[in-house]
Formats: structure tokens, C-alpha cells, sequence
């Protein structure tokens, strides 16, 4: 084996193929951005050389920053409550539900398998206000709460929260069982000594079970992150980025001007954008990821 | 050695691999549509006319002019062989795709046998987006929907279509068009030619549900005045006077530009693409604020920003709003006895209520041409002209039998048993005096873009006229 991985030619024999083709298809893509970011208008219809005036504009863009905006929000909510409500659930199968958990979790995984249309379209419905309430403002009008009763993503102060909550109920299931599968690997014994030691169940969760998941939450918050930052389908299907612009994300103001206002140019600036926020946002994460808790 | 030698061959093989990708792509548009010509032209030609055509024929294609002339359209349809392509946003079961399908079968059946045609489907609001990536690699079909317009503009100014006034006079087809139509698309895209072929020819206005009139004891009003009173009264008589699409946009802006053309005038949105006026005008700036005040009075009900155009529609039909601005499009929902309770005599139509005669007359009409199709200047040829011959001396008489509808060519039968709706949009049709188009139809596509989102905090009363307005002229000024 030390005679084969030795030699330089059959490495290469290895590498060579995947290598080819990453760079072919991601390298080469990434590359191409760059280029087209110097350049104003669409290739075949308008195309002119613009240097760097693409990424001056992006500055002074109120609607980009705007969508940053939306971004940061969104991303800072939805990967917290993903994350978080993931644990949470994972530690309700393993300490509370442990005679109905296998029910309890396919009912939760369940979502993570719908088509993102299909969850808009329900969650559509459960915010609807016209022309009949939906499942929410129905429910707040039974209780009492008129004063409640609106339309949920028909404001900017109330859309992108309605939004967050959809998607952190579509993937919570999806880290809850990941948070689980760890769990199981938690060996009882020391559970069981930090209770004869008569750890408390915060200080349980606290002093021994986050410092074992640890590596695991750091995964599961850049799987979220990086899942977040592309924010695209589900705000599509539910608001279609409004009202105005109160849910449009940079993924969507980036087609909105590669492919509505004819600036592929401009589109990849803020390609580059959103490839730069990917790239920072998890190398900072993985800062966190202390081997010695 | 030899393997040093396979390896040299393989590196270079590699590097013309890229050279060659990294070319095509740098390469000049031009050259690239005659490759993407070549291979249709031959496969097309090569049977009907053996080798010697062949050439003629792909010359051709790259120069559509010599291959028009080249042709005499007044004899027989020498059924040449053809195959096109077309690309929509309607279904084949479904409105203008039983008028797109059913031409070109009856073309293949009656006249060419040679001919054969693909119809694919988009959805509406995916197609710019389709063609513009279609149009950039030089592949754009052989007709396609497109929206009239700015939209068109882009593709006329990038020399992507072919000009219909020439060719549509020199295959001597040009009186099938209906005037009007041909007039409306011609102004839509600001040019003296004509680029685009008309697939409907509606007039808008206000669709009202009778029995709430009678309820709320309302006459349809003629003015602007009467508009308002009655709509107080519909409200006093707990009724919700207004319904639009506030999710759907185009159906909210579409209100404020019946305010401001009535208000300012016909060719006030003209004016403003032109620069002569501003769109922060104080009578733009009015329209706007109309449309907030109608919002905040309760008009539209609760959520209107969350209502889309079917939903709107219906809520018409079934009762529960009283008004509701749309196309004549709309009859074919109301034809349709399963999405109507009103039934065939429960809606009625009025234009939109004049406030000066002087400034905008009774007779104008907000009036378009619906989606319009348009046709690839590189595979234009003789068989796809001998098409068109037919499709215009058949498209009226096609639409009138099959769907009972005017589609912007002249027909010469009558559809006997025509809906009463059908009926209503013609009578306002043929009153037309003058014509005007819709709030966006100057705007580029980012304007565009901005004056329907923008409409939706407008109704939230999260920005005000001036704001929605002043939105609108920073993005102008950055164009």
C-alpha cells in the first residue's frame, strides 16, 4: 500500500479525474464570475467592458444593502432556531419521549422530505387572511385575540419572521436527528456517574452533554449557515420576496438583475458576495470549534 | 519514452480542449449563430432539396432580407420543408395554445405537408428570463411569446427579431392585422416598425358585481366623483367596495394609473419614460396617494397585499367585493360557469370613470395586446414566411371559431352562440376612440420592477405617494 500512495504518478493517477472535474465544474464558474463582474450588461445583448464600476455601484445600491439586511437577519435567526429547536427536540427524544420517540421523530423529520412549494403553499394557507382567515388568525380569533388577527406576511414587521419560523419548522427535524444519533453515542455510564455526583439537568446538559455534542453543533451550524445564506426557494414560494422588498434576499435581488434587468455583470459582484460571506461566515464558525472544551 | 509520449499527446489534447471552450466562449455572437444555424438549416433543406440548395439556403439564413426577396409569396405554398420551433407560456389545452396548436395542424393538414412544429411551455414568469438566456447564446426559437414593451425593445435594439412591417408587407399580409393592435404594439415599443405579432387585443376597466350595486343602491358611475361616492356607499353598506391583486402587484399599480391618466392625461406615463415629466409629479404623486387612502379607508379589507389576482377575481364573483379592475382577459373566468356563482348576467364592465373630459376622454381605453409573439431573426426563411402567410390570413377567423375571442386580426365570421361577456369587451372594444397602456409598459425593466414592489408598502401605508414616487425617479436616474 506504502508502495502504491509512494508514488507520485498513481497519486496523480487518483486525484487527476476528481481533480479535473472540480475545477471544471466549481473552479472554472468561480473564475468566470470574477471576469464577468467586470463587465456591464447581458453577454449577447449588451455586453461592455465596466472595470471595476460594478463593485463601486454595490455600495451606494440601497436595495443590496437592504438585502444584506434581510440576509443577516434571517440567517442569524433561522440557524440559531434550526440548531437550537434540533437540540432540543434531540434531547426530548433521549430523556422524555423515550416510549413514543420513534413516532414523535419521523413526524418531525417529515417536513425536511416536503417540496419547499408545497410547505409555502400550507404556510400560506395557515397565515391566510383574505379571503378567509387561515389556520393562525382563525385560531387568535377563537381565543379571543382579535386584536391579533393580520396579515402575517402581507407587512414588513411580521413577513420575514413568518418566513424564519417556516424554515426553522422545515429543518429542525433534519438536525434533531443528527443531534440524536450523537446523543446515542453518549455512553449511560457517565451520565450515570454525574448524577451520583448530583449534577442538577442543567448542569448535566451544561458540563457534560454540550461539551460531548460540541463538535457536532459546530457542524450542524455550518451546515445550517451555509444552507441559510443561499435563502432563496422558500422565500420565493411563500412571499415572493415581499412585501416590497421586506423578504428579498441577496440570491434573489442577484437573479433579479442577471435575469430580469438584463446586469449579469452586477449579478456576479454580488455572486462574489454571497461566495464571500459563505467563505468568512464559516471559517468563524469553525473558530469555535475548541478541541478542549 | 512511450509513456512520456501518451502523456505529452494527452496534455495537449487537454489544453486544445480548453483552448477550444475558452474561444467559443470569447468569440464573437455572430459566429456562433451561423454554427447554431448550420446544422437546422442542412437538416431541413438537404431532403426537399438535395446538396445545391443547401448552400443557397444557409447563406440565406445568415442575411434574412435576401431570403424574403428571394421568395414570391402571391402563387401556391410550394410546401417547402420546414420545422419550427415555438415556445410559450400556454399550455397546449389552453387559450392561446388551442390557437397556436390548431394553426399550425391545420397548416400541415390543408396547405404543407412538409411542415412540422415543438411547442414548449414556460411559465409566464420565467420566460425574460428564458429568452434572455436563449437570446444570448444565439438559440432563440423560431417564434416565441414575449411581453410587449421595454422587454421587446431590448431584443429589436440587439437585432435579435425580425422586422414584421417589412416582411408582413412583402408576403402581402399586412391588412390581416387589425389597425388598432398594430397601432398599440407599434407605440408599446416606441418604433416606427413593427416587431411583434398581436395574440389579443383587450380593453381594461372595472368589472362590477350587480347585485351589490343594487344593494348598495349604486349606479355605474361615468366620473371620477360618482367613482368615489359610490364607493363610500358600497362601505356604508358594509359592503368591501374594492378588490385587487396587492401580492400579485400589476393589479395595484394598474389603479393608480387609471387615476393618474385620467387625471393627467393620456400619454402621461409616455411623457414620464421620456424625461419630459418627472414621476414625482404632484399629479403622479396624487395617484399614488389615491391608491393609499382607498387602502386606509378599508377599501380592499384586511391583508390586501396578501391577495392574489385569482383570489381577487373570485372574491368579485362570489360576492364578498364589489369592484374589481381588470383585462377583458378576465371573461374567460367569467365564462366559466364553475368559477362563477353571478352567473352569465351577474357582472357587468364600466371604463374607468372619467375626471376632465378635456384631459382624458370617455372613449379612451387602457388597451393592450396581451403577450405578443415574435420571431428569431436567424432562422427567419422562406418556409417560416409561408407560414406566416397563413397564420395571418387564418388567426381571426381561427380565434373567433375556436375560443369566441378577438385576437388583433381581422375575421370574417361571426361566432354565433357568443358569450354575453365576450359580447361586452367587443362593444367596449369597438367604442374605443384612443387607447393608453398600463402604469408599467414605458418602464425598463428595473423601473418596472421597483414600481410594483414599491406598491405593496404603499398599500401598507409603510411609504408614502411622494416616497413610492421618489423611488420610482431614483431608479430612473440611475439608468
Amino acid at each position: 500500500m506504502n508502495k502504491v500512495l509512494g508514488n507520485k504518478k498513481a497519486i496523480a493517477l487518483f486525484v487527476g479525474p476528481a481533480f479535473i472535474l472540480y475545477t471544471v465544474l466549481v473552479m472554472v464558474p468561480v473564475i468566470w464570475s470574477l471576469y464577468y463582474s467586470l463587465y456591464a450588461g447581458s453577454p449577447g445583448l449588451k455586453w461592455e467592458f465596466a472595470g471595476l464600476k460594478n463593485y463601486i455601484n454595490l455600495f451606494s445600491d440601497k436595495n443590496f444593502l437592504k438585502a444584506l439586511g434581510v440576509n443577516f437577519k434571517y440567517i442569524s435567526v433561522v440557524v440559531i432556531g434550526q440548531v437550537g429547536f434540533g437540540l432540543l427536540m434531540a434531547l426530548m427524544f433521549k430523556f422524555w419521549l423515550r416510549k413514543c420517540k420513534t413516532v414523535v421523530r419521523t413526524l418531525v423529520f417529515f417536513p425536511v422530505v416536503l417540496p419547499t412549494v408545497a410547505v409555502g403553499q400550507l404556510f400560506a394557507k395557515i397565515y391566510e387572511i383574505q379571503p378567509n382567515y387561515g389556520l393562525l388568525n382563525s385560531f387568535l380569533s377563537k381565543i379571543g385575540l382579535q386584536s391579533m388577527v393580520q396579515p402575517w406576511l402581507g407587512q414588513e414587521k411580521t413577513a420575514l419572521w413568518a418566513l424564519c419560523v417556516m424554515d426553522i419548522w422545515v429543518a429542525m427535524g433534519f438536525y434533531s436527528v443528527i443531534f440524536y444519533g450523537a446523543l446515542l453515542d453518549i455512553p449511560d455510564d457517565i451520565l450515570e456517574a454525574a448524577r451520583v455526583d448530583g449534577a442538577s439537568g442543567f448542569q448535566l446538559f451544561r458540563r457534560i452533554l454540550l461539551p460531548l455534542l460540541w463538535p457536532m453543533v459546530i457542524t450542524s451550524t455550518v451546515f445550517s449557515f451555509s444552507g441559510t445564506v443561499k435563502m432563496f426557494e422558500s422565500a420565493l414560494a411563500l412571499t415572493k420576496g415581499g412585501p416590497g422588498a421586506a423578504t428579498k434576499s441577496l440570491s434573489m435581488y442577484m437573479y433579479d438583475n442577471a435575469f430580469t434587468y438584463y446586469k449579469v455583470g452586477y449579478a456576479s459582484v454580488i455572486a462574489i458576495v454571497i461566495f464571500l460571506i459563505c467563505v468568512v461566515g464559516s471559517a468563524i464558525i469553525n473558530k469555535f470549534d475548541v478541541k478542549d472544551y | 519514452m512511450k509513456k512520456r509520449i501518451v502523456a505529452a499527446l494527452l496534455s495537449a489534447l487537454m489544453v486544445t480542449g480548453l483552448m477550444t471552450g475558452c474561444g467559443n466562449s470569447g468569440s464573437d455572437a455572430a459566429d456562433s449563430a451561423n454554427t447554431s444555424d448550420a446544422p437546422a438549416q442542412t437538416e431541413s433543406d438537404a431532403p426537399a432539396e438535395g446538396d445545391d440548395a443547401a448552400a443557397p439556403e444557409a447563406d440565406a439564413g445568415s442575411d434574412t432580407a435576401d431570403a424574403a426577396a428571394s421568395g414570391d409569396f402571391t402563387g401556391a405554398d410550394p410546401q417547402l420543408e420546414k420545422h419550427i420551433k415555438i415556445l410559450t407560456i400556454w399550455a397546449e389545452d389552453n387559450d392561446n395554445g388551442i390557437l397556436l396548436n390548431k394553426i399550425c395542424e391545420n397548416y400541415q393538414k390543408d396547405v404543407n405537408p412538409n411542415f412540422t412544429w415543438e411547442y414548449e411551455m414556460v411559465a409566464a414568469d420565467n420566460l425574460q428570463q428564458k429568452i434572455a438566456t436563449l437570446a444570448a447564446s444565439n438559440d432563440l426559437p423560431d417564434m416565441f411569446a414575449y411581453e410587449a414593451g421595454t422587454p421587446l425593445l431590448t431584443l429589436i435594439e440587439a437585432d435579435k427579431i425580425v422586422n414584421l412591417s417589412q416582411e408582413l408587407e412583402k408576403i402581402g399580409v399586412m391588412n390581416y392585422l387589425n389597425e388598432g393592435a398594430v397601432g398599440i404594439m407599434k407605440s408599446l415599443s416606441g418604433t416606427s416598425e413593427l416587431y411583434d405579432l398581436p395574440l389579443g387585443l383587450n380593453a381594461e376597466g372595472f368589472w362590477y358585481n350587480k347585485a351589490l350595486f343594487e344593494q348598495a343602491g349604486c349606479e355605474v358611475p361615468k366620473t371620477w366623483d360618482e367613482f368615489e361616492e359610490v364607493l363610500t356607499k358600497l362601505d356604508a353598506a358594509g359592503i368591501q367596495p374594492l378588490s385587487t391583486g396587492g401580492a400579485d402587484k400589476w393589479l395595484a399599480t394598474r389603479l393608480i394609473n387609471a387615476y393618474a391618466v385620467r387625471t393627467c392625461g393620456n400619454d402621461i406615463m409616455t411623457k414620464t419614460a421620456n424625461g419630459e415629466v418627472s414621476y414625482t409629479d404632484p399629479g403622479l404623486v396624487a395617484a399614488a396617494d389615491k391608491l393609499q387612502e382607498w387602502s386606509q379607508k378599508g377599501y380592499f379589507g384586511e391583508g390586501v397585499t396578501t391577495v392574489d389576482a385569482n383570489t381577487a377575481g373570485s372574491m368579485l364573483m362570489s360576492g364578498k367585493a364589489a369592484i374589481f379592475y381588470n383585462g377583458s382577459w378576465f371573461t374567460q373566468n367569467l365564462a366559466d360557469e364553475s368559477q362563477n356563482p353571478a352567473g352569465k348576467d351577474g357582472i357587468g364592465f364600466f371604463n374607468i370613470p372619467i375626471a376632465d373630459e378635456s384631459i382624458s376622454s370617455a372613449t379612451s381605453y387602457s388597451m393592450n395586446c396581451g403577450n405578443i409573439l415574435a420571431l428569431d431573426k436567424g432562422k427567419y426563411d422562406d418556409g417560416t414566411a409561408w407560414f406566416l402567410k397563413y397564420f395571418c390570413e387564418n388567426m381571426g377567423d381561427l380565434a373567433m371559431n375556436e375560443l369566441s375571442t378577438v385576437k388583433g386580426y381581422t375575421y370574417t365570421v361571426q361566432a354565433e352562440d357568443m358569450d354575453p361577456y365576450t359580447l361586452m369587451v367587443l362593444d367596449a372594444i369597438n367604442e374605443s376612440t384612443e387607447g393608453f397602456g398600463w402604469w408599467e409598459a414605458k418602464m425598463v425593466s428595473e423601473v418596472s420592477k421597483t414600481a410594483q414592489e414599491n406598491v405593496q408598502p404603499l398599500l401598507n401605508g409603510d411609504m408614502t405617494g411622494q416616497e413610492y414616487m421618489q423611488s420610482i425617479q431614483d431608479v430612473y436616474d440611475n439608468q
